[in-house]
This record gives C-alpha cells, structure tokens and sequence, in this order.
C-alpha cells in the first residue's frame, strides 16, 4: 500500500482526497449549522476551542511527518544517491535540444537498472520517461548551463514500448519533441 | 469629475456595472472601480480564451492555435485580470479603512503600466510570440535564433512584461506603503476604521512587501536584457543576466512568492471581513493572535518553498535545496491549518450572516484550500519526480488563480454598494456562486486526475485518454463561464440603494 502510495501518481491522488474529504466535510458542517441551522453565538466552552486548537495543530504537524517521513525510500534524489556507489548501474546519457532527443544507448532488458544523466544544450527541457500503459515514471528538468547534468535512477520491470517526452513548454513544435525507448 | 468616472461611463456594458456616483467618497471609489471594470474586461476574454483550448483539440485545429490562446489566456488571467481585480479591492479596502485618498499619480501610473504593458504582450503574442504562460528563458531568445518568431515581436513582449512587472513590483507596493504609513488621513473618506494592528491590514502590508522584495531581483535581471535589446547595453555587459539558471531562479522566487504573496494578501482580507458578517455583531476574529501567527508562518516558510519547483533538476539543484523545499512547502500549509482553526472557530462562536458576499469569500477560501493541499502533495520530493509538468501543475496554477479571483469577487460583492451605491441582484449571486463551486470542484478533479494519469501540460497535440480528461475539463469550463455570465449579470442588475 505504502510502495503504490509513492510509486504511482494515482497515490499522489489518493493522498489528495485523504487530505481533503475531511476538511471539506468539517467546514461544510461549521457553516451550515451557524449560518442556516443555528446562527446564534455557540455556548461552547472556552477550554474546547483550546483543546481543538491544539488537537487540529497535533494531528496536521503529526500527519504531514508521517507522509513525508514514509515517502523518504522512494524519493528519486535517494534512490539515486544509493545507487552511486553499485557496479551493476548503467549509465546512459540524454542530450535534449529542439525538438528531438538523443540517447547513448535505446535498448534496454527487464530488471536492468539504469542512471540517465540528461541535460539540454540550447532551452530548457525535460526529459519524462513514460509506461507503455501512459503514466509518469519520472521527470528531469534540464536547465541549460546548469553545470552538471539531471540524473535519476531507474529500474526496468516490464518489457514494452516506453515514450520519452519533453513536458517543459519548449517552442512552436514542443508536442513532436518525443522519443521511444525498447524494453526487452 | 474624475477622469475614472468618465472612462468608465464610456465603456459599454462594463461600464454600466461599475458607474460611480460622483460624490465626496470619488477619491476612495473612482479608481478602483475602474480597475476593477478593466478587470472583468480581460477576464470576460481570458474565460472565451481558456474553453477555447480543449475546443481546438477537439476540433484538430493545430498546435499553433493552442499555444497561441494558452499564451493569451495566461495573460489576460494572470495580470490584468487577477492581480489588477486585486490591486482594485485593496486600494478601496485601504482607502476606506485608513481613510486616504486611492487616486494619486501612484493610482493612475499602476492602471497605464498594467493595461499598457497587457496591450503590448497581446499584440506580441498575437503576432506569434508563442512562450505559454510563464517564461522559460532563454525561450524568449531562443526563438528569434531558430525562427519561431521575430526580433521585434520579443521586443514587443518583453516591453508589456516590463511594464506589467513595473505596475506590481514598485508602483502597487509603494502606493500600499505611502497610504499605510506615509500619507495624512482624511476622516470623510474613513468609512470603516481599521487600525495597522488589524490581521488584515498586516496580510495586505506582508504582501506588498514579498512583492518588492523578491521582485526586485528579477526587475534587475530581466531589465538588463531588455537595456541590451534597446541597444542600451552592449552583450558585455548582460552575460549574466542572460544566464539562463540566474534568470529562471530570480523568476520563480518572484513567481513562486506573487501567489503566495496574492494567497496571504486575501488571508488578510478574509480576516478582514468576516467579522463584518457575523451575526451576534461582534466584529471580532476568534483569535487576533492566532491569525497573526498563521500569517507570520505563511510570510517565512513561502518564501524559501519556492525550491519545489527546481526538485527535478537534481543533482544541478543540490537535494538539500530540495529537501528543505519540501519541508518548508509543508510548513505552509502549517499556517494554512491555523488559518481555517481561525475562521471556523470564528464562525461557530459568532454565527454567520448567510450574504452572497460571505459565501463567495468562504467558497474561494475553500477552493484555496483544496488547491492548496494539491500543492504540498505535488511538493513531495517522491511525488513530485511523478507529476511535475503534467496536468497536475498546469491545473494548480490554473485553480489558484480561480481560487484567489473568486476570493476578491466575493470582496466586491461586499464591497460594491460603497464603491456604487447600489446592491447587486441577491438571487443571480447566489446562483452565480452555486454554479461556480460546483464547476470549479470538476474543473480541480479532472485536472488532478489527467495529471496523475501522466497528461502533460502545456501540450498542443493530445492523444489517446487525453482527450476524456480533456471532454471533463470542457464541460465544467463552459460550466464556470455560464457561472461567471451569471456574476456580470448580478452586477449589471444592481438596483440604487434608497435611503
């Protein structure tokens, strides 16, 4: 649960609704009650705004460790920072310029993890690597000039058709600016 | 008669919803209704431009038109229309409160630079300076270099930008400050005291001053180039500027903190005016002391958040800067749930007065905040790799801006009848406002959703399932334009008020 959560973008969606269907639920029944079904001043105890205040504040600072403690594993800058030391990592490199991209290597075997290291000569560009099924594994922005290049670690797991695009907005033919790598 | 009145009793229809009785009140009113009517002008195109995109993918109509209306439609919505409708209810929010006059050489300067430098980015564009809506230098120049456009169409455009940049980084901000601390009171125009102590009145005060400071840098950068394309600077001399990872970071520090600098802007506003509808009359905040607080964290942790939209540029961005990104976007919302503690305790000890002024200022709240949580998900360095350039982000700058534009809508329903001396119709408000909520939650969803499926933003040629999320993001587009028809027609249906 915690691994689909922060490998798939459809847990980023899910993270969005636990968030939100609570306060959308809370503020829909504060303001209904005090302005349709009993607008008059609340009689409630001083202390219970107190002991709500300090329990609203616990549970957000509680919750918002808790989802990025738990993401730590699976973030990219991590993953690639552990990888740096592995012999069996194969380093392919990327050039990004308008409106194609180039790779050292467009073949690649299940299970085979391999670190891009991607920059762009002319623009700013990106390079997002997607599933065949469409969803986002990941995305690099390249800033020319950056001085070193963007890098992320990736492991193959399923053989297919797997599309490269650009996302970062790059010119009059920014949609045609993608490429198809091959997992055997 | 103010040269305000006059402008705007010129214009059609618009007009006829901002008319200003020319009364001792002008020097508070006239100028911010006019601002606020060249708001809505822009904004009635930006609404045409923006179901204008998924209509040109429907009807294959070509990449160009998409970003040729994307350009447009960010132009129009972002400046001339949201911060303009912003400046507009903020300088009659501080003439009223503070009692000083909102028509000085500061006032009318604000109003030629914005919709001047609008006009030129307009023209620009429409002559094919096709960059979006946020500028990835060295776009710009690169496009002159490859043939996407002219030398004098970036001319042009950096031109409008200047100007805009100008109106929002030193002449608002300055005005703001002159009228809060500087320029003498004058008790006839001091229609609802409020003191520099006041949780609103702080929020509009941190605003201006996130406006200054992190706009200075990018108005230092972006003017060196525009000095070289007048010929002013030699190449020598703007090597730095042009550097394009100096100007893309100078840019989102300012980019980043203008929609925060917007989001604790209208806080104060909200603060402002709630205890204005309460139904016990206590015209008092649950706790002064704590909305403080929520702004004081919402002004310290905004400002160095602005790294999450670098995270995916590691290792050039070193992972500390995007790791302290993180912690600092989460920290913001930190401030944001001190915010609604604030309101809706406010609410439940007080009871409210059900206006349709109150309920669109707690509709764009609420909608700030939906958005807002999509903001700290996508500010998860995990999360982030997944949906950065995609639907996700292009939607949250999108329902932001809505959220914050409905925000001040609702304030100049509640501020209307001062500026006009008429009240607008109760029943298409409330309608308006229905409509509106209801469209903008299926305009957020479906948004998320064609970003967590891997839709990617800003692009003019879609494919496949694409085009589902793309039908959702149509039908509640048209939807939120009927909602906005409805909003002019509560204004155009105003009746005078009879004493």
């Amino acid at each position: 649960m915690i691994e689909f959560l922060y490998t798939n973008a459809w847990g980023a969606f899910i993270a969005l609704l636990m968030f939100q269907i609570p306060f959308l639920l809370v503020f829909f029944h504060v303001v209904n009650k005090k302005a349709f079904v009993d607008s008059e001043p609340s009689k409630t105890d001083p202390e219970k705004y107190s002991y709500s205040r300090y329990g609203w504040i616990a549970f957000v600072v509680v919750a918002f460790i808790v989802v990025n403690a738990a993401s730590i594993k699976y973030m990219p800058t991590i993953v690639e920072a552990n990888a740096s030391t592995s012999q069996d990592v194969k380093n392919v490199s990327v050039t990004a310029r308008s409106w194609f991209f180039e790779f050292s290597e467009m073949e690649y075997k299940v299970g085979q993890t391999v670190r891009f290291q991607a920059k762009s000569v002319d623009t700013v560009h990106s390079f997002a690597l997607f599933h065949p099924d469409g969803s986002q594994l990941f995305t690099l922005m390249l800033v020319p000039g950056a001085g070193t290049e963007s890098a992320v670690v990736h492991t193959f797991t399923e053989p297919g058709e797997y599309t490269v695009r650009c996302l970062e907005y790059c010119g009059v033919a920014h949609h045609a600016m993608k490429n198809t790598l091959t997992v055997l | 008669m103010s040269a305000a009145i006059n402008i705007i009793e010129k214009v059609p229809f618009f007009g006829g919803m901002f008319k200003v009785e020319d009364n001792e009140l002008n020097p508070v009113n006239a100028w911010p209704s006019l601002m606020a009517m060249t708001a809505f002008v822009w904004f009635a195109i930006a609404a045409v431009l923006g179901v204008s995109m998924p209509t040109i993918q429907f009807l294959d109509l070509g990449p160009n038109w998409y970003y040729k209306n994307i350009t447009l439609h960010g132009a129009a919505m972002a400046f001339p229309f949201a911060f303009q409708l912003m400046v507009a209810m903020s300088l009659h929010r501080a003439g009223a409160c503070l009692g000083k006059r909102a028509d000085d050489l500061f006032v009318s300067l604000f109003y030629i630079f914005m919709n001047v430098g609008a006009l030129l980015l307009t023209l620009a564009v429409l002559s094919g300076f096709h960059v979006t809506y946020t500028v990835m230098f060295p776009l710009p120049v690169v496009g002159v270099g490859n043939g996407q456009w002219s030398m004098a169409t970036l001319v042009l455009g950096f031109s409008g930008i200047a100007l805009v940049l100008t109106s929002m980084i030193f002449i608002y901000p300055i005005k703001i400050l002159k009228m809060s601390f500087f320029e003498k009171t004058d008790d006839t125009l001091q229609v609802a005291e409020r003191t520099l102590k006041d949780p609103g009145m702080v929020g509009m005060i941190m605003g201006v001053l996130i406006l200054l400071v992190t706009g200075t840098p990018l108005m230092i950068v972006a003017g060196s180039l525009l000095l070289h394309l007048y010929g002013i600077f030699p190449a020598a001399w703007i090597g730095w500027a042009a550097d394009p990872v100096v100007f893309e970071f100078v840019f989102y520090i300012f980019a980043h903190n203008l929609m925060e600098a917007m989001a604790i802007m209208i806080i104060g506003a909200v603060y402002s005016t709630l205890p204005l509808c309460l139904a016990d009359g206590a015209r008092k905040l649950y706790s002064d002391k704590i909305a403080m607080i929520a702004l004081w964290i919402l002004l310290v942790t905004s400002l160095t958040s602005f790294f999450h939209h670098f995270y995916t540029m590691y290792p050039a961005l070193p992972s500390t800067f995007a790791y302290h990104g993180n912690i600092m976007s989460y920290a913001t919302a930190v401030g944001a749930a001190l915010t609604i503690f604030t309101i809706l305790a406010t609410i439940w000890k007080h009871g409210i007065i059900a206006t349709p002024a109150l309920f669109l200022i707690l509709g764009g709240f609420v909608m700030y905040i939906l958005d807002g949580v999509s903001a700290i998900v996508i500010s998860n360095v995990a999360w982030n790799f997944k949906l950065h350039g995609t639907m996700w982000a292009g939607g949250h700058a999108m329902v932001v801006l809505i959220a914050i534009s409905a925000l001040w809508m609702g304030m100049l329903y509640y501020h209307y009848p001062l500026m006009t001396n008429r009240t607008i119709d109760d029943s298409l408000a409330r309608s308006s406002i229905k409509y509106l909520f209801i469209s903008y939650l299926g305009l957020f969803y479906s948004f998320m959703a064609a970003g967590a499926a891997g839709m990617p933003r800003r692009n003019g040629d879609w494919e496949g399932d694409w085009f589902i999320y793309g039908g959702f993001i149509f039908f509640f587009g048209m939807m939120m334009l009927y909602a906005f028809v409805l909003y002019f027609l509560s204004l155009t249906r105003s009746k005078a008020i009879d004493y």
